[in-house]
């Protein structure tokens, strides 16, 4: 491996890394105030991605497109709770201890059908976002990269650090961890317990979105390429421990490059070692690299 | 308790499963037979792990995989003779089922929904692409069906073994969920503290559960291979697993009739969505969230809710004895022996010392935060000492998980109660009771009928009695209140023979005439030489009932000794009342 290979590599894994990491941020949050996540969330990027490769070919201007993407993941973020989550709790002890891994999972089929539907079963490559073609490179110190994955790069983290100042600088974000502490508590201080649900899956869905718009050029898209997707998130959200946000950002960053590089040296089955290792770290660390145990006390 | 014996039932079974092939009116309703046969077993196997233990896996599609892989591998490409090749496939199965579900051993649900479905994903890939051994997408083609070498009749010999195989393993379902073994797995998905308390390896009954389904679904996934004979990697994506989630969902969780139903009911669908094959997907999502939403219960929940098993009236109930309750060495000692917990820096005990004498009752008081629940809970198991030892009757204990100590006699109470909401009163109690016969013998009994557990049934209930709560028997612990639940935890704990008992605040939130009532049950407990570890509030009760009295107050022992010397100590006055000069 060349020096030159290596940064390029390391670029990549980047890139991919910070969308593993937008993707997971939205499950870390809802599970944190909810206990719960999508297990659809790779569908909701899947949908994403198409939703703009379809504006973007129809000449929408990208702004507008990304603009379109949000409102129609924002949307589908608040169906998905009002009609796969919340359902659950009027049923109480009737619903499973974990319906809402299924209930999310068969969102997810309805949304990979209606795609598969409007697009076909095909895979599509985005239009480029930022620039007028693929392979335009730029040189940085001498090496070349692909301009595309920079700036994707770039935005992901600008997106990475509004989360956090949602997190920790906003009333809402408060809120969120009030309701993550105690939802009753949280409602005797007037926090409005129902809506913060709302949002945090609203979250979760806009996060998705962006990961989608995001990850269009740099991969091909296809209606079955939530799965990986999910997966690849939870796993990134479990090295943070499900808890950890910044834990979270740290495990998408390593595990996109480890990616990227087990890829390179081998074809065959290199994206499947990151995950292999998420599987054993668990095994030994269940609480992640950068996540707290807690005991159960009752 | 049904009046016609299981055994019946099962004889019709197996009446139906020899006729079947030789009245169905063409093959293709021998070959549902099958299909429905083996995928059942499959079902079976995640309605145990879902229904009963509440462990949550998306990889099932992965473990048939791996069992029709294996099996049709050393069976086509080595020549193995299908014994052999489905053993061998069977126990990778076992074996990839133990490390996927050590993954999630020591955490919660969703990381084990993550790992199996990773591991579904990981399996799937791997049959696409190591093509020189699987045939990815082209497949092990020519794979030996069971036959017995007579071509002409191989489809009924086929249906046979797989029907006789999904019979043998429903009547094991039968037999979890109407026996210990499923009372314990709903105390397991329930609380982890209460299934240790009673005594249970909680990770090895978990990933045991797991293992099991696991190898279940694998065996499906061999019947799988030796019927279609072509093994192809499109045949375990997502959508199996989805399939088979779905089955067990429809036909009601947690139910032991529900997966024959679910399954029937998938194929069903199956056979309907092959028209509408463009939709097929969408119909899969709306089915799941329908039934969720609609019919949590499932298909089974139409024709009725669970009945429940019938106890022993009370009046039948032979009286107990708390003599009885004793193992035989009765008065285990208790030494704990400067025991320190930290939290983070924060000393919530410092140095505690105390032993219990056989026999005696002993309490330990304090104000609010004197660390004595921490202290509870660290004799118990729950949590790791920082540093000091404990001892039961001598041997030290410190290193020893809750349900090691608890199989030693040392048996508590929670102060939160701990009742499995899923199971009545009266097996609430018969949890605590060790068991009494062999796996077969149980077995056996069960399949007899009535008997089976009658003589736990009357012992749970004659402690129930003892307690003067019998007529509860029947209830669910969420109708009781909250003076019943606690008195129902007593019994479960006396069920457990103990020979030391820890009662975290028996009393607390109960009223004047019941604490009396479990004042004189303590009492009498302590005759018939228990020793007792009491943490209370309720001086009324602590003063009448305690041998011995310890008086923590921020973690620190300050005073010991009996109800009149702890009274007239200076430092539990200053303790629990401030002293003239203290800042408020």
């Amino acid at each position: 491996m060349t020096l030159l290979n290596f940064f390029q590599l390391l670029v990549s894994g980047i890139a991919m890394g910070a969308i593993y990491t937008l993707t997971a941020k939205g499950l870390f949050i809802t599970h944190l105030a909810t206990h719960r996540l999508n297990f659809g969330q790779g569908d909701f990027l899947m949908v994403g991605a198409f939703a703009s490769i379809g504006m973007l070919t129809a000449g929408v201007p990208a702004p507008l497109a990304v603009l379109g993407v949000l409102v129609l993941m924002g949307v589908l973020g608040y169906l998905l709770e009002r009609f796969a989550i919340r359902p659950l709790d009027r049923l109480g002890d009737r619903a499973g201890a974990y319906s809402w891994v299924l209930t999310t999972a068969g969102a997810a089929l309805i949304l990979q059908n209606i795609v598969e539907l409007g697009f076909g079963k095909s895979a599509q490559y985005a239009p480029p976002l930022f620039s007028k073609t693929r392979d335009n490179v730029i040189s940085i110190l001498g090496v070349g990269i692909f301009f595309e994955e920079a700036a994707i790069i770039i935005t992901a983290f600008i997106v990475v650090g509004a989360f956090y100042w949602f997190l920790f600088g906003s009333r809402w974000g408060k809120a969120v961890y009030a309701v993550a502490f105690n939802p009753e508590a949280a409602s005797l201080f007037g926090i409005d317990v129902r809506g913060v649900v709302v949002l945090v899956f609203v979250l979760a869905a806009l996060m998705a979105g962006i990961s989608g718009v995001l990850v269009g050029p740099l991969v091909s898209v296809h209606p079955h390429m939530g799965l990986i997707f999910t997966i690849k998130a939870l796993a990134v959200a479990a090295v943070g421990g499900f808890t950890n946000p910044v834990g979270i950002l740290l495990g998408g960053l390593l595990f996109g490059v480890a990616e990227a590089f087990s890829n390179y040296w081998d074809s065959a089955f290199g994206d499947l070692y990151p995950l292999l290792f998420v599987m054993a770290l668990l095994a030994v660390r269940p609480s992640g690299l950068f996540g707290e145990r807690r005991a159960d006390v009752r | 308790m049904p009046r016609t014996p299981r055994l019946a039932a099962y004889a019709l079974a197996i009446a139906v499963i020899a006729i079947f092939p030789l009245i169905a009116p063409n093959p293709f309703f021998v070959h549902v037979g099958q299909t429905f046969a083996y995928t059942a077993i499959a079902v079976i196997g995640l309605n145990i792990l879902l229904g009963l233990s509440g462990q949550m896996s998306l990889g099932h599609g992965g473990f048939y995989a791996v069992g029709a892989y294996v099996s049709a591998i050393l069976a086509t490409t080595y020549g193995w003779p299908l014994t052999l090749s489905m053993g061998v496939a069977l126990a990778a199965c076992l074996l990839a089922g133990l490390l996927v579900g050590a993954v999630a051993l020591r955490t919660r649900g969703l990381y084990l929904a993550m790992a199996t479905l990773a591991f579904g994903f990981i399996v799937e890939i791997v049959a696409q692409r190591w093509v020189s051994v699987t045939g990815g997408t082209m497949g092990v083609m020519g794979v030996p069906q069971i036959d017995f070498g007579n071509f002409r009749m191989g489809p009924t010999y086929f249906f046979w073994v797989a029907a006789g195989i999904l019979l043998l393993v429903q009547v094991g379902s039968d037999y979890v969920f109407g026996s210990a073994i499923g009372r314990r797995l709903n105390a397991i998905k329930e609380s982890e503290s209460f299934a240790a308390t009673v005594g249970l390896n909680v990770p090895l009954w978990r990933i045991g559960v797991f293992a099991a389904s696991a190898a279940l679904a694998g065996l499906a996934g061999v019947l799988f291979a030796h019927q279609s004979g072509f093994v192809s990697s499109d045949a375990f994506n997502i959508r199996l697993t989805i399939s088979l989630l779905i089955a067990t969902v429809i036909g009601g969780l947690g139910r032991s009739a529900g997966p024959l139903l679910g399954t029937a009911i998938l194929i069903g669908i199956a056979e309907a969505i092959a028209a509408v094959h463009d939709i097929g997907l969408m119909l899969y999502g709306g089915i799941l969230l329908v039934v969720l939403l609609v019919f949590p219960e499932g298909a089974i929940g139409l024709f009725g809710r669970r009945r429940a098993t019938a106890a022993v009236a009370p009046e039948a109930a032979p009286a107990f004895h708390p003599a009885i309750a004793g193992r035989g060495r009765a008065g285990g000692r208790l030494d704990v022996e400067s025991v320190t917990k930290s939290y983070a820096g924060v000393v919530a005990l410092r140095e505690a010392t105390l032993s219990v004498e056989p026999g005696t009752v002993h309490a330990l008081i304090g104000p609010n935060g004197a660390g004595k629940s921490t202290f509870i809970n660290v004799v118990a198991g729950l949590y790791a000492p920082t540093s000091g030892h404990i001892r039961i009757g001598g041997v030290d204990v410190t290193d020893l998980p809750a349900h090691r100590r608890a199989r030693l006699g040392l048996v508590r109470t929670f102060q939160n109660l701990q009742l499995i909401q899923g199971v009545s009163v009266l097996e609430n109690v018969m949890l605590g009771m060790e068991r009494r016969r062999g796996l077969a013998a149980d077995v056996l009994a069960f399949l007899g009928g009535a008997g089976h557990e009658a003589r736990e049934r009357a012992e749970a209930a004659s402690i129930l009695a003892f307690l003067g709560i019998g007529q509860l028997a029947d209830m669910k612990p969420k109708d009781l209140s909250y003076g019943h639940r606690k008195l129902v935890e007593l019994a479960r704990a006396i069920a457990q023979k103990p020979a030391i008992l820890l009662l975290d605040e028996p009393v607390a939130g109960v009223n004047p005439q019941e604490a009396r009532e479990v004042a004189r049950i303590v009492a009498k407990l302590r005759d018939a030489g228990i020793s007792v570890l009491l943490v209370e509030h309720n001086m009324e009760f602590v003063m009448g009932l305690a041998d011995r009295v310890t008086v923590l107050d921020f973690g620190n022992p300050i005073a010991s000794g009996t109800p009149a010397e702890v009274q007239k100590d200076p430092k539990v006055i200053r303790a629990y009342l401030g002293a003239v000069g203290d800042a408020a």
